[in-house]
């Protein structure tokens, strides 16, 4: 009789596919030391540290391809069926995400660059205050986004949904918080576009930790959650819990 | 490469010859037996050949024959039965006085009238019932020889031994030199061997009755083994239900197949002769003997010959809504046939080879008579061989080899029908 | 969500279902329903709580299976070998009857009629179900007796004009017209492996059947000759419903509408194929589906 497995009875297809989440697992370290090596270029008021991390984001760029080929040609070998499908798939747009995760994080490492490599006047401590904390923030989801991804952890990944609805409002305070430092101080108007501009990265960067928690959903239990709020997603994943 | 790898292959080398020089060794035994095979198939031919070949051929003495009214029709009514019942070796016998007047002892007459075969006369009594206008008138005849002339015209008496120990003493060789001389004594092909029954004179005796005997023989068995064998064969593999009956009855027809034919001999004489009342001698009887002897060959074929028919045939017919006898009727026999024909040709060549079960049912009798039917006492050919292996006279051995060559030459047709057979309908899926 | 919580070392998908305790009380309820939805809205064979058993009861190959086949529908029925899908497949025009000591309980029905009814003529049943099998078995006679000899014995056609008809219009539908409308006296077994199946399937509808049963139509055929039948299953579907056999999974996600997943005699899931293959709901269908069967 056969027995049921937990690997495929082609060992091979287990060996690519581990490959693939190798990568990914690697991707999405990088992509968090990214943001967190850029955020501090702009802590150290350190433009070279700032060029270092935009280089590096080619490395970032190097996996995405090697990864995406290797998704391609392990679903035109193995024609994945069912949960290996929706994992492949899964996996190729979290590769996508993490690669923009790597371009918020350097257009972070860009507006150090503009800042002090230019002759403008360096903003104040206070603005520059929130583009930290809010680093900060998405930097947690996205290593939570990860960490749910690997264990496959659907309560995790739920809970950086929320922490993405909560991004949303922090990015908006943000903003009102920044245009009353500009009518404050005129001197800020400089690099008011550059730091509007960061923290709209920012937020995409929790938007994409956020993507990645609903591939997360997806591939754990097959809904696809991206469009909706997280009410609907509560409900729609207890009724699926509920035995 | 590494040291393993090429141990590997350094053992392997060293081993080749060894498994080579095995291969060799085999197929040289095979060779050697498929050799020696050939060599006593060729012998037994080249024996049964050189001894009977001379057989296709018989000596004739050509004879001055005054058809003498007085002799043959002394009251003159030209009465067919009269003419039939003739003397007419009188007729010949004062031929061969006038060819040696010199002769006149009584012993020495008999041995004369010898020269010929004691059923010469029959040639006479035919040309005059075809012919009655020819009594009465002289015409040269050859008649047949007797036994040992021919067979000292075919050389097998040596004139060197010592009278005592010839058949033929030296007065009788004179006589035969004399014809000689005269151009009296001729070979020619032998159309008796071919035309007439058996007989007690070699010279005289033929083939003909044993071999429609087995014409008779095999016929009915045809007829009432092939459909009784098929039947049985079609029932047994498609319809019968798998269980201990026909279990049994399958090893009992494998059993069948192995049972020495003298039991169904004494079977056939036990119920066909003796309860059913069927005339024995008769090529019905033997039929039915025989038919009990094929049917299980013909139905071990046969049911080979269907099992070889691929189920997907039955399958696709039975799918589309054939009942089972369509199926069977337009689909699978037509496929197995070619392979029933061919086990119901090579059981008839069993059949036709076939003595010991015919001993029992009386086809041994001595029968002069070409049979006319199937209820006419008959023998058939192998039992006419047996019969003839059994005669002291020198004569009938190359009369033995020649029904043997006769017999060969049927089975080998048989059997290449057979083969043919097989080869035209074949077919691959 | 205690399950999902495992991590992707033990494979995400293959607890997905599975409680984790107490692994021997489980395999006996693992298979008590049928996961998925069995009916259909327009049902034109049902299976009720039907039981196989070869052997005369000695081995259990179909095990309480409740089914339907919808009009117009291709249902896939795929699983490991051995997992009684010829079988059921072979019960529905009572193929098994020729096996010796094979027996059905339950109710299998064609529409209003009963299969298994003792007064229901077999030969009647065949001409509304026909049946393709797994290596082409064209009769080795020539292509235009192979397909005239359904409507031949059931007497479909009037006279020789009738039946030249049908065997056009079957060879037709078959996709094998243009193929062979010029040696038509030839042998049927002369053709390639795919023209032999496609004459197969031919010969199924020329007695205009309602249902067309597959067994494995394509497991002898190349790829192209593949591709073929699967384009022509797909044509047929407009008339016929059709049930398929099949190994490759491949093929049951592109030629059915609706996928049913055996396994040891029982119906384990049936889910449109869509379901099927991407997100199946038992736990042995994604097993067997992804290729985790050891």
């Amino acid at each position: 009789m056969e027995t049921i497995g937990t690997s495929h009875t082609v060992h091979r297809f287990d060996y690519e596919l581990n490959e693939i989440a190798k990568l990914v697992d690697k991707m999405g370290a990088l992509a968090v030391e990214q943001l967190r090596r850029a955020v501090k270029s702009l802590k150290k008021e350190d433009p070279t540290r700032a060029h270092k991390v935009i280089n590096r984001d080619r490395k970032l760029n190097d996996l995405d391809v090697e990864a995406d080929e290797k998704i391609i040609q392990l679903i035109a070998k193995r024609a994945p069926m069912a949960s290996d499908l929706r994992q492949i798939i899964t996996l190729g747009k979290v590769v996508t995400d993490l690669e923009r995760t790597g371009d918020e994080a350097r257009k972070i490492a860009k507006l150090c660059v503009r800042i002090y490599e230019s002759d403008h006047h360096i903003p104040s401590e206070h603005i520059l205050r929130d583009i930290y904390s809010m680093s900060k923030y998405v930097n947690q989801m996205l290593k939570l986004a990860m960490d749910a991804f690997s264990n496959l952890n659907v309560q995790q990944a739920f809970g950086v949904l929320l922490m993405d609805e909560e991004l949303e409002e922090q990015f908006d305070a943000t903003l009102r918080h920044l245009s009353t430092f500009v009518m404050q101080d005129s001197r800020n108007v400089g690099h008011f576009v550059d730091i509007v501009l960061g923290i709209r990265a920012l937020e995409r960067f929790g938007g994409h930790a956020k993507n990645i928690a609903g591939h997360v959903i997806f591939l754990a239990t097959a809904h696809d959650v991206r469009h909706l709020d997280a009410d609907e997603i509560q409900s729609l994943l207890n009724i699926e819990d509920s035995p | 490469m590494t040291s393993p790898a090429n141990s590997t292959v350094d053992i392997v080398r060293a081993g080749l010859p060894k498994r080579y020089a095995r291969e060799r060794r085999f197929r040289l035994m095979g060779m050697l037996a498929i050799g020696l095979g050939l060599v006593f198939v060729a012998i037994l031919f080249l024996d049964i050949f050189s001894k009977g070949y001379t057989a296709f051929q018989q000596t004739y003495v050509r004879i001055q024959v005054h058809y003498d009214g007085s002799v043959i029709d002394p009251a003159g009514t030209e009465n067919p039965d009269t003419l039939a019942f003739a003397d007419y070796m009188a007729l010949l016998k004062q031929s061969l006085r006038e060819v040696f007047p010199e002769v006149t002892d009584r012993r020495a007459k008999r041995d004369l009238y010898q020269l010929v075969s004691p059923g010469a006369g029959q040639v006479l009594r035919d040309r005059v019932l075809a012919n009655p206008e020819i009594v009465g008138t002289t015409e040269e005849v050859w008649v047949l020889a007797n036994d040992d002339i021919d067979m000292l015209v075919k050389g097998h008496i040596d004139r060197d031994l010592p009278e005592s120990n010839r058949r033929l003493d030296d007065r009788s060789l004179a006589w035969f030199d004399r014809l000689v001389d005269q151009d009296a004594i001729e070979k020619r092909f032998n159309i008796t061997f071919f035309s007439s029954g058996d007989s007690r004179q070699p010279e005289q005796a033929g083939i003909a009755g044993a071999l429609m005997g087995s014409f008779y023989t095999l016929l009915l068995t045809l007829l009432f083994s092939f459909p009784l064998a098929v039947g049985s064969a079609i029932f047994l593999e498609e319809f019968a239900p798998k269980n201990k009956w026909t279990d049994l009855i399958e090893i009992n027809i494998n059993n069948l197949a192995a049972v020495p034919s003298i039991i169904f001999g004494l079977l056939g004489l036990a119920v066909f002769i003796n309860f059913f009342g069927v005339p024995r001698s008769t090529p019905l009887v033997g039929a039915l003997v025989l038919t009990l002897m094929t049917l299980p060959t013909i139905i071990i074929a046969s049911r080979s010959a269907l099992k070889s028919v691929p189920p997907s045939i039955r399958e696709a017919a039975m799918g589309i809504g054939a009942s089972p006898l369509q199926t069977q009727f337009h689909h699978v026999l037509p496929l197995a046939m070619p392979g029933m024909l061919t086990g119901t040709i090579i059981g008839m060549a069993q059949a036709l080879g076939e003595t010991a079960p015919l001993l029992m049912i009386g086809m041994i009798a001595f029968i002069v008579d070409v049979p006319q039917g199937f209820t006419d006492p008959a023998t058939v050919l192998p039992v006419q061989i047996f019969l003839w292996a059994d005669s002291p006279e020198r004569a009938f051995v190359e009369r033995t080899s020649a029904a043997i060559m006769v017999l060969l030459a049927f089975l080998i047709t048989m059997n290449l029908t057979a083969v043919l057979l097989r080869k035209r309908f074949e077919r691959r899926w | 969500m205690n399950t999902l919580s495992e991590t992707i070392e033990t494979g995400p998908d293959a607890n997905l279902i599975v409680p984790q305790e107490n692994e021997g009380a489980f395999r006996e309820q693992q298979f008590e329903d049928t996961v998925g939805d069995v009916t259909h809205p327009n049902p034109r064979i049902s299976c009720r709580e039907v039981d196989v058993y070869y052997d005369h009861g000695a081995v259990h190959a179909i095990k309480n299976v409740t089914l339907d086949i919808g009009t117009g529908e291709v249902l896939a029925m795929i699983g490991p070998s051995g997992c009684g899908k010829s079988t059921i497949l072979r019960c529905l025009n009572r193929m098994n009857d020729s096996i010796d000591g094979c027996q059905v309980s339950g109710s299998i029905r064609l529409d209003e009629l009963d299969i298994y009814d003792k007064n229901l003529d077999v030969v009647l049943l065949r001409a509304q179900i026909g049946m393709v099998f797994q290596k082409p078995n064209p009769f080795p006679k020539s292509i235009y007796d192979n397909v005239a000899y359904g409507p031949k014995i059931h007497g479909l056609a009037k006279d020789k004009t009738d039946l030249d008809e049908i065997v056009q219009t079957s060879l037709e539908r078959a996709a094998l017209w243009e193929e062979v409308k010029d040696r038509l006296g030839q042998p049927g077994t002369g053709l390639s492996g795919g023209q032999q199946q496609r004459l197969c399937i031919a010969r199924a509808i020329a007695v205009s059947p309602e249902v067309i049963l597959m067994d494995e139509p394509c497991s002898a055929l190349d790829p192209i000759a593949t591709a073929k039948v699967e384009e022509l299953i797909d044509e047929l579907r407009q008339q016929y419903t059709i049930a398929i056999v099949t190994h490759s999974m491949q093929q049951a996600a592109r030629v059915s509408q609706r996928t049913a997943y055996f396994h040891l005699g029982h119906l384990v899931e049936v889910n449109t194929t869509d379901k099927v293959f991407t997100n199946p709901q038992h736990h042995l269908t994604e097993a067997y589906i992804t290729g985790r069967f050891g």
